[in-house]
């Protein structure tokens, strides 16, 4: 039973990642109706750029831990989202009226380009964040040693989706994203700047994305430039479960796909790990084919 | 890139033609990674043959000749290697040296057994490769299951009876894991972990956790060094202290690095010695001499079982006094010549395996520096 409850931990600290990662996917897919396939890439720019700014900057040594890190979570924020900003002037509006294929094929392309870009400014070996800026004490809860870090990611996953969720539901720029993602053409007659709809929609998405990049960087240290392929699957996947287009999907897509992969590994294989989580993934849509929360679902992807 | 490689086919070409002209010399071919991802490797492998190459022809040479050494490039890929092999089989060379990946050698070793070249691949561990009956391979690198057999022996040499093992499902990793839970099973020890974890992840945690509920005394990791440096420090905060014991994949100094010094400290691995940890005579000129030619010691020690290949050749060549390969392959084979190597005595079994232990414990210490155990 202890292992079950110290399984449960270690699968909700990763699915709060997937969920932050998903929430970039679904939002994107609920105005634009596409996969950003390079969302995965955002999220490894958001670790790469942590690491520089972290490095170059020494923000908690001059700001204190606490200050400091939440200075550099804003920074990275905002550039994530800016670069996200761009890529979608420079390679989705371009094609927004043409088959949705094309801008599928487009993601990809950038992709490709973002990875590989951050291949070559970098350089392919693998980069450590400095170890120690988050304190290493392990709390004991009714027995099981968790560490403090994996709540503190928990935390602020919850939060970050929290605020997300306020933010579309009760400002007006959340009103405006609604009405876009419901109906573009209807959103235009009543006046609502779509097209600036969608830029904060790609500001939010993958700076959340980068957030993600930030937080793995600075808990498990270690980053490459090919990391965000596994963790965009795996938010991918997570969106799709708990309903592609719905936020509140997408965090309980995350949080299950992490819970049903630590159990999966526990209690049937980890070689397996994997392949449970996906045929989860199959039978949950052939059950309800709009996932879990969802009210639309991929129809061409 | 593709200017470059022009150029050095160029500079081979020309390099090739001189070598017809003179009459005189013993050609040995040299295949290795020059280019593609290994080829810091295939550079360390050419300096150290042509360092030894010139050593020789400066105190008079092999039997009276010079030798000639012509590097060839394979890329690091299987296609290129056998259009390397055809090129140097063409040349007229006694022997060849090379390579450095299984797969590679392996595309290349039925075109020399065609010409009648002896070969002598220095990195290539894969198991099959001498299992084929071929009369002139031989290799000078250890075997995969030479490795599976030093990890069960240190396994049970330093106490542990119950053991975990965790490979990645690489065919490398796979069949060292099976190799030496299928030796430590046939001891009194027990297995009471076999699992293979997924590469290219973050979070380990899942497995570590299924890990300790089986309680092992000791956890035998086949897999690679970016992996195990994260399950490291994960394992440290988990408060899980159970030693942890690895392969040669995990020999690099990053791993440090992503676990830190003190996660990482008390960490066993298994390799062959990094090249500053050979502590014989010649290896001690050796290091030496390639410091005082080219500006640092050698890093790979990969590159340095090239030029325990070089030796093999030119000690073989000068005690049997000819240089007919076949001749040659019988004289290697039968075992009795020992050549004194940059990594020990030199020796061959039948099958054209090196005999006699290449590899070593390495522990890190609390500064995370990798500190070779006595044996």
């Amino acid at each position: 039973m202890e292992e079950f409850f110290q399984q449960l931990t270690n699968g909700l600290a990763v699915g709060g990642i997937y969920a932050l990662i998903a929430l970039g996917y679904t939002m994107v897919y609920g105005v634009l109706k596409l996969i950003n396939f390079a969302h995965g890439d955002l999220f490894t720019l958001g670790a790469y750029l942590g690491l520089t700014l972290l490095t170059s900057l020494g923000l908690s040594g001059h700001l204190g831990t606490v200050l400091g890190l939440i200075v550099l979570a804003i920074m990275v924020t905002g550039f994530v989202g800016i670069a996200g900003a761009l890529l979608e002037r420079a390679a989705y509006r371009p094609l927004r009226d043409s088959h949705r294929l094309s801008a599928v094929v487009s993601a990809l392309g950038a992709s490709i380009f973002l990875q590989n870009t951050i291949m070559l400014i970098y350089g392919a070996k693998n980069y450590v964040y400095p170890l120690d800026i988050l304190p290493r004490t392990t709390l004991h809860i009714f027995g099981l040693p968790v560490p403090l870090v994996r709540i503190l990611i928990l935390t602020a996953s919850l939060l970050l989706m929290a605020g997300l969720y306020l933010f579309i539901q009760k400002t007006r720029l959340g009103t405006a994203i609604r009405a876009a993602a419901i109906d573009q053409g209807a959103a235009k007659l009543m006046g609502i700047n779509v097209n600036q709809v969608i830029m904060i929609v790609f500001l939010v998405g993958p700076g959340l994305g980068g957030v993600a990049g930030l937080m793995v960087g600075l808990y498990y240290g270690q980053v490459n430039f090919t990391m965000g392929w596994v963790y965009g699957l795996k938010a991918f996947t997570a969106a799709i479960l708990g309903g592609i287009g719905n936020i509140p999907g997408a965090m309980v897509g995350g949080l299950l796909l992490g819970v049903i992969e630590a159990l999966g590994a526990a209690y049937i294989s980890i070689a397996w790990k994997d392949a449970i989580a996906f045929c989860v993934l199959i039978v949950i849509l052939i059950v309800r084919p709009t996932g879990i929360l969802g009210e639309r679902v991929a129809d061409k992807i | 890139m593709k200017r470059f490689s022009t150029l050095l086919l160029a500079v081979l070409f020309v390099a090739t033609g001189a070598g017809i002209s003179m009459a005189d010399t013993i050609k040995i071919g040299l295949m290795a990674p020059l280019t593609g991802s290994w080829a810091s490797e295939g550079e360390e492998m050419k300096n150290i043959v042509n360092l030894l190459a010139d050593e020789i022809n400066a105190n008079g040479g092999l039997l009276g000749q010079q030798i000639e050494v012509i590097a060839e490039d394979d890329g690091g890929d299987p296609r290129t290697a056998s259009l390397a092999a055809q090129r140097l089989a063409t040349q007229e060379v006694i022997a060849v040296i090379g390579t450095y990946g299984s797969s590679v050698t392996e595309a290349s070793q039925a075109i020399y057994d065609d010409f009648s070249i002896l070969q002598v691949a220095n990195g290539s561990t894969a198991i099959r490769l001498t299992e084929k009956g071929l009369k002139y391979f031989f290799r000078t690198s250890p075997r995969d299951d030479e490795q599976g057999r030093v990890a069960a022996q240190t396994i049970k040499g330093l106490g542990f009876g119950k053991v975990a093992i965790l490979h990645d499902n690489t065919s490398y990793a796979k069949g060292l894991a099976e190799e030496t839970k299928g030796l430590l099973e046939k001891t009194s020890n027990s297995i009471v972990f076999f699992d293979a974890l997924t590469p290219g992840e973050r979070d380990y945690t899942a497995i570590l956790t299924k890990m300790k509920a089986a309680n092992p005394d000791v956890v035998f990791f086949t897999g690679y060094y970016p992996e195990l440096g994260l399950i490291l420090r994960q394992k440290m905060e988990m408060a899980w202290n159970v030693p942890f014991i690895g392969g040669d994949a995990t020999n690099n100094p990053d791993l440090v690095k992503i676990a830190g010094a003190k996660a990482a400290e008390g960490y066993y691995f298994l390799s062959p010695p990094v090249p500053q940890d050979l502590a014989f005579a010649k290896s001690k000129d050796f290091l030496k001499a390639y410091k005082a030619k080219y500006g640092s010691y050698p890093g790979s020690i990969w590159a340095v079982l090239s030029g325990d290949g070089f030796l093999t050749i030119t000690e073989g060549v000068k005690a049997a006094k000819t240089t007919d390969p076949e001749k040659l392959a019988e004289f290697l084979h039968a075992g009795t010549q020992k050549v004194s190597g940059l990594t020990g005595k030199i020796a061959f079994n039948t099958k054209g395996d090196r005999v006699g232990e290449v590899y070593r414990v390495y522990r890190i210490d609390a500064e995370g520096k990798f500190i070779l155990q006595d044996k």
